[in-house]
């Protein structure tokens, strides 16, 4: 990792560190059901910025194993959905801007990739990570589950906040990382591109004079520089036709500097392995879960 | 997964009530009565070589100011084909400037509740499928419907766009608001559903217990008294009865892993189509991740567009 890397790491969890979380936790009555438990979870993050979390918690006593799904870069945030939320503890937690996390600050699509960008203190990207961050500590402070092992997921953002989490959080068991996305990386500054990376170049084609700014003010969150702190295994997927979440190169890359990585790749775009992937992903997940 | 079989066997209970078009009729005429009075303003920052991006505005059901982006071709003077894309469930309508380079317009509409629209007419996700479920006509998706049919009636106030080359598609909630407006509006010449979700509600609430349709599960658990009185009500925006009314051309896109919009649903919906069309069956897909479906969906397009080879 470079020094500025590590110095933006350092500087995030110091930031985090002056915060408490608070986490509160709600039972949600409309949307449990006969085998589970849906809560809505608030607490705080950077800058005392309230944060918004569904969890859902299997019926009985636990310990149950635990699976955190990082947000996509999009509006909303799933409520939980996966055939896994019957054995295991699952959390979906937003970042600031997304759905019933923009008290404050409300994110635009396309724009957040973008937003505040002119400076490190400003841009609202170094913060979504410090979010993730913020999301999986605060599982690990909740009271409704007691959790065994737990791994992280996501795909696009989410798919590199996992990563990121993973590199930054040592009790992650396991992660599940599709077409992560190339923010930070050279390869993310191409022409070219589809959304949401196309979001960058558009930026530079209207201000020419900042490409260095964008170049340098992004660079800290190149899932490249974090990769090698990843002790967890990690199931990686991309699509060889990605343009706008996951260039090949950099998946390839990615792959080879993970030190524990089942890297597939598919004949697709940001979809990445689509269906099949999610079989083997969830066939994986339960392995390394103790589910299967 | 879901076999041909198990498409060809299925049965929807879903039944066309009998004022149906007496209550669409009373909503386009709500509309008429409401002026469109559209806004559009540039956006330099997504306008590049190929398109001309804009941001546009317009009034819709209930005087809501709906938004959209509206991207040209940077080349030609026009009048364009034009390709109408409505939105997912939970995703933003995207900036389409891909078909800018072949000389065809996108409006792609932000309904209400979508960022974009949201000022007014807020329910959140979860929440806009149960969102005045108390009756049709305060039903969150009648607004919803609404505003996909002034999109089409924008497109054709703009000297600009050829209107008689109006074309519609989108995927999952994107894939019912084509069959929804195509029947609607007979201005749309052709469509592309992929994946489409508001069909046959009675049977999608219960076969998988996957968002957005466990929202109706849900909303019945909480007040099970109201279940047949929503069941009633959803028969109105249920796409199974506006298909028999869509005179255009259409294809509807299946994946037969779907466990977000049961494949069953969606082909009941094609099965009620009584004009031209065609059926994509994607086996080992599964929700609106068909690797080949975006290629076939432009693919079809052009070719109802009557785009040349040497345009390509």
């Amino acid at each position: 990792m470079t020094t500025a890397a590590n110095r933006f790491w350092s500087q995030t969890e110091a930031i985090l560190d002056e915060v408490p979380a608070d986490v509160r936790v709600q039972r949600d009555d409309f949307y449990s059901q006969p085998g589970w438990d849906v809560f809505q979870m608030r607490y705080t993050s950077a800058d005392g910025y309230w944060l918004y979390a569904w969890l859902s918690v299997p019926k009985g006593n636990g310990p149950f194993p635990a699976i955190v799904r990082m947000p996509d870069y999009a509006s909303v945030h799933d409520i939980v959905y996966t055939p896994m939320r019957e054995w295991a503890v699952v959390m979906n937690p937003t970042f600031r801007g997304q759905r019933q996390s923009d008290q404050i600050f409300q994110a635009e699509f396309p724009g957040l990739l973008t937003e505040g960008i002119e400076d490190t203190e400003t841009y609202i990207m170094r913060r979504v990570f410090a979010d993730a961050l913020r999301g999986f500590d605060a599982l690990l402070a909740q009271d409704q589950a007691i959790l065994g092992n737990i791994a992280v997921t996501g795909a696009g953002l989410g798919g590199a906040l996992a990563l990121a989490v993973a590199a930054r959080r040592i009790a992650v068991h396991a992660v599940a990382a599709n077409t992560p996305l190339a923010l930070g990386n050279p390869a993310s500054l191409a022409k070219g591109l589809a959304y949401p990376l196309a979001e960058l170049d558009d930026y530079m084609r209207l201000y020419p004079d900042r490409k260095d700014t964008v170049k340098q003010n992004t660079a800290d969150l190149d899932p490249l520089k974090i990769a090698r702190r990843i002790t967890a295994p990690v199931l990686l997927s991309v699509g060889i036709n990605d343009t706008g979440l996951c260039p090949l190169a950099f998946g390839e890359k990615l792959a080879e500097r993970i030190p524990d990585c089942d890297f597939r790749a598919y004949h697709g775009a940001s979809e990445g392995g689509g269906h099949e992937h999610a079989q083997i992903q969830l066939s994986w997940l339960s392995d390394k879960l103790g589910l299967g | 997964m879901a076999t041909e079989q198990d498409l060809q066997d299925f049965e929807t209970q879903v039944t066309c009530p009998d004022d149906f078009d007496d209550f669409w009729s009373g909503t386009l005429e709500l509309l008429a009565g409401i002026s469109l009075k559209p806004v559009i303003t540039a956006e330099p920052l997504r306008s590049n070589d190929d398109a001309h991006v804009f941001n546009v505005t317009y009034l819709s059901l209930g005087g809501l100011e709906i938004s959209a982006w509206y991207s040209l071709p940077a080349q030609g003077e026009g009048p364009f084909p034009a390709v109408i894309n409505f939105p997912g469930y939970k995703s933003e309508p995207p900036v389409r400037r891909d078909w800018a380079k072949k000389g065809v317009a996108v409006l792609s509409v932000a309904v209400r509740g979508k960022l974009k629209s949201s000022s007014e007419f807020n329910p959140g996700y979860p929440g806009l499928l149960t969102s005045g479920l108390e009756s049709k006509e305060n039903y969150g998706y009648r607004g919803v419907i609404s505003d996909c049919v002034r999109g089409v009636d924008f497109l054709r106030s703009r000297p600009e766009i050829d209107p008689e080359r109006i074309f519609a598609c989108g995927s999952s909630q994107g894939g019912g608001l084509t069959l929804i407006t195509s029947a609607l509006r007979p201005e749309i010449k052709a469509g592309v559903a992929g994946y489409p979700f508001l069909c046959c509600y009675p049977e999608a609430m219960t076969m998988f217990r996957s968002y957005p349709y466990d929202e109706l599960a849900c909303y019945v658990r909480a007040n099970p008294d109201e279940q047949e009185q929503m069941l009633d009500i959803l028969r109105y925006f249920d796409a199974v009865n506006f298909a028999p009314r869509i005179k255009c051309p259409m294809v509807v896109g299946i994946a037969l892993d779907d466990e977000v919009c049961p494949p069953e649903t969606s082909y009941a919906a094609y099965q009620a189509l009584s004009g031209h069309k065609e059926l994509w069956l994607f086996p080992n897909s599964g929700h609106g991740n068909a690797h080949d479906y975006p290629g076939q969906e432009r693919a079809w397009l052009e070719g109802q567009i009557g785009l040349s080879a040497a345009t390509s």
